[in-house]
């Protein structure tokens, strides 16, 4: 395949850029992997909330959706961002959800002792959401885009272990929290990569 | 309730991110600073409750204007709205509320007491943890797989329904010395069971108990003690065989192995054989196979399939004077015994009637008679075997016969037989 000029500063020339094969491949490769995520990033947020009672699983309950130890969910600008930027971004999110994940599980295993899928799927979710941001890094990579290093670990599950102590109820809410921005991050992921994909939405 | 706000993520996308700061969850903690929004704090935080008990707990309100009212706030028990006759205003910022005769908690990680404003917003909550504690688990019981290892299984108090997380712990010791062990693979046969799968001891006595613990109290089950080779299990007996004897429409032979793991123990075992004819539910269970390796079914229907299982019991394994623990039933494996050649009524294959050497009555009798006869008639030759190859011969003759005399199979009634109704 040919190589077409553009640029990545240019959100316009998006859908002008014409990466190497392999580059298409592992982009397309990355693409799956962070559709297949969200659909289990969807499951899990269920699994959660079935076990943590009413009303967490209510249609209308809404406990204050605020950042988790500096992680928010995406902005609405995001979309509008150029493309290294938004991958950027994922990947800054990714790198912070295991170790908040992390969290969440050593919680719900003394809460749910007897709920072993999900804290087996809280496990694979630290596990998937390293993986999923090592793969956007190495894209980023491949694009020539500067990628961001990892985040300080302790100090973000420190700030989650400590909000934990509050309370049985808080720490149900920001396993809730955790688990829907876990969700939001890897949709995004996906939605951004798709954007790249040869033949995706411009 | 409060619209989500931007994070700070698309705002730091074009500069260098901030230092991570050490920032608490603020869902219902500190509040946020001039932002106008109220959070509460409810007592007791997290309470353990027996059930039928009561609760006073309260929700206070601090937040920015100061001196918010508790006027306009009510609490939800996991999402449903509770009367506002349980809820009285104790101040300007103090709700109160007073649950009477509590139920079971709904779930284990607690009941979810929340206090909200009059908008609905989430203020504060805490998880009610309503139940009984735990009583004695009994009935335990015990089996070594081939003296390697034990497993235990036991029935919980109260059937188990405490409605709190209780935890079982198997604990084991030697009974003449030795500390306290405690089980580690739980929940191998069934959600109340343990497994030891090394480092036991044999011809010396264990005790075992389980401990039950939640958060409300812990029980303690009987004692139960133990020597492993008294609780001695094994699998079921390889390469089990079943085939027909010659051209004997009632009988089928079955062969099996003893099973390898003992077989440098000295033991006795004693065998059951189980069978059933293929489109059945009742299983006939022959009992007194003792330390053979094969069998012969008799008193069988012809021209029908079954299906055989055999198991063990490595009973007086060592010495041990107990009676041993049956092992799993072997795979069943099936064989049919031959179509009978002889005609009946409107044709088809017979069943055994009444009266006819191989119904199972007469057979027995035979038996009995074949013994009497070697013991007071000095026939040392007789034996079943003799009975059977006489019973092969005549079915040969009465073929040969039929053929001879040219008589259809069908449609006549036999004649070297009994009758055939």
């Amino acid at each position: 395949m040919s190589r077409r000029e553009g640029s990545l500063e240019d959100p316009q020339a998006d859908s002008s850029i014409s990466p190497l094969p392999h580059l298409e491949a592992k982009i397309h490769q990355t693409h799956s992997l962070a559709r297949l995520l969200t659909k289990y990033a969807e499951q899990l947020l269920q699994e959660y909330v079935q076990h943590q009672g009413d009303p967490f699983g209510l249609p209308g309950f809404s406990p204050p959706r605020l950042p988790v130890a500096g992680l928010s969910a995406p902005a609405p600008g995001h979309a509008g961002l150029p493309a290294a930027e938004r991958l950027q971004l994922d990947a800054g999110a990714l790198s912070l959800l295991p170790p908040l994940l992390d969290v969440v599980r050593r919680h719900q295993a003394e809460l749910n002792p007897r709920a072993l899928r999900l804290l087996r799927r809280l496990e694979d979710a630290a596990r998937q959401a390293r993986a999923l941001g090592a793969a956007v890094e190495a894209v980023l990579a491949a694009l020539g885009a500067e990628t961001r290093g990892p985040r300080p670990e302790p100090a973000v599950a420190a700030a989650a272990a400590a909000a934990t102590d509050a309370g049985v109820f808080p720490a149900k809410v920001l396993g809730l929290r955790v688990c829907g921005l876990y969700r939001e991050w890897v949709s995004r992921t996906e939605g951004d990569l798709g954007q790249l994909v040869p033949g995706g939405p411009a | 309730m409060p619209a989500g706000r931007p994070g700070p993520a698309a705002q730091s996308a074009r500069r260098p991110p901030p230092p991570l700061p050490l920032l608490l969850l603020c869902v219902l903690g500190a509040p946020r600073a001039g932002s106008g929004a109220h959070t509460a704090v409810i007592s007791p935080q997290d309470p353990t409750l027996l059930i039928g008990s009561s609760l006073q707990a309260t929700c206070s309100v601090h937040g920015d204007p100061p001196g918010t009212t508790a006027e306009g706030l009510y609490w939800t028990l996991n999402g449903r709205r509770l009367a506002p006759e349980l809820s009285r205003v104790l101040n300007a910022s103090t709700l109160a509320l007073a649950l009477a005769n509590l139920n079971g908690s709904r779930q284990q990680s607690g009941d979810n007491l929340v206090c909200h404003a009059r908008d609905g917003s989430i203020l504060a909550g805490s998880c009610l943890y309503v139940g009984l504690p735990p009583e004695k688990p009994f009935n335990i019981s015990c089996w070594s797989k081939n003296m390697k290892d034990l497993t235990c299984r036991w029935t919980p108090g109260a059937h188990g329904e405490t409605f709190l997380h209780t935890n079982y712990s198997l604990k084991y010791k030697l009974r003449w010395y030795g500390q306290d062990n405690t089980c580690e693979e739980y929940h191998t046969v069934g959600p109340h069971s343990c497994h030891i799968p090394k480092d036991l001891a044999l011809f010396t006595p264990y005790e075992i108990w389980v401990e039950a613990t939640n958060r409300l109290g812990s029980a303690r089950s009987d004692v139960l003690t133990l020597d492993i080779l008294d609780v001695v299990t094994t699998d079921p007996p390889p390469d089990v065989h079943v085939s027909r004897v010659g051209g004997l429409e009632d009988q089928l032979s079955v062969r099996w192995v003893s099973p390898p793991a003992l077989k440098d123990f000295l033991f006795q075992a004693k065998y059951q054989i189980r069978y059933r004819v293929e489109d059945s539910v009742d299983w006939k269970v022959v009992d007194d196979v003792s330390n053979q390796t094969s069998c012969r079914l008799a008193g069988l229907k012809p021209g029908t399939v079954y299906f055989v299982q055999v198991r063990c019991n490595p009973f007086g394994i060592y010495g041990s004077k107990k009676a041993g623990i049956w092992s799993e039933w072997s795979h069943p494996t099936a064989a049919s015994t031959p179509r009978s050649e002889r005609p009946g009524p409107g044709g088809g294959a017979c069943e055994p009637r009444g009266g006819e050497p191989s119904s199972g009555p007469v057979r027995r009798e035979l038996k009995q008679f074949l013994g009497w006869l070697k013991k007071h008639a000095y026939c040392s030759n007789l034996s079943f075997r003799l009975y059977d190859q006489w019973r092969a011969w005549m079915q040969k003759t009465h073929k040969t016969r039929n053929q001879d005399e040219g008589i259809l199979p069908s449609g006549r009634r036999g004649t070297t037989r009994g009758p055939a109704r």
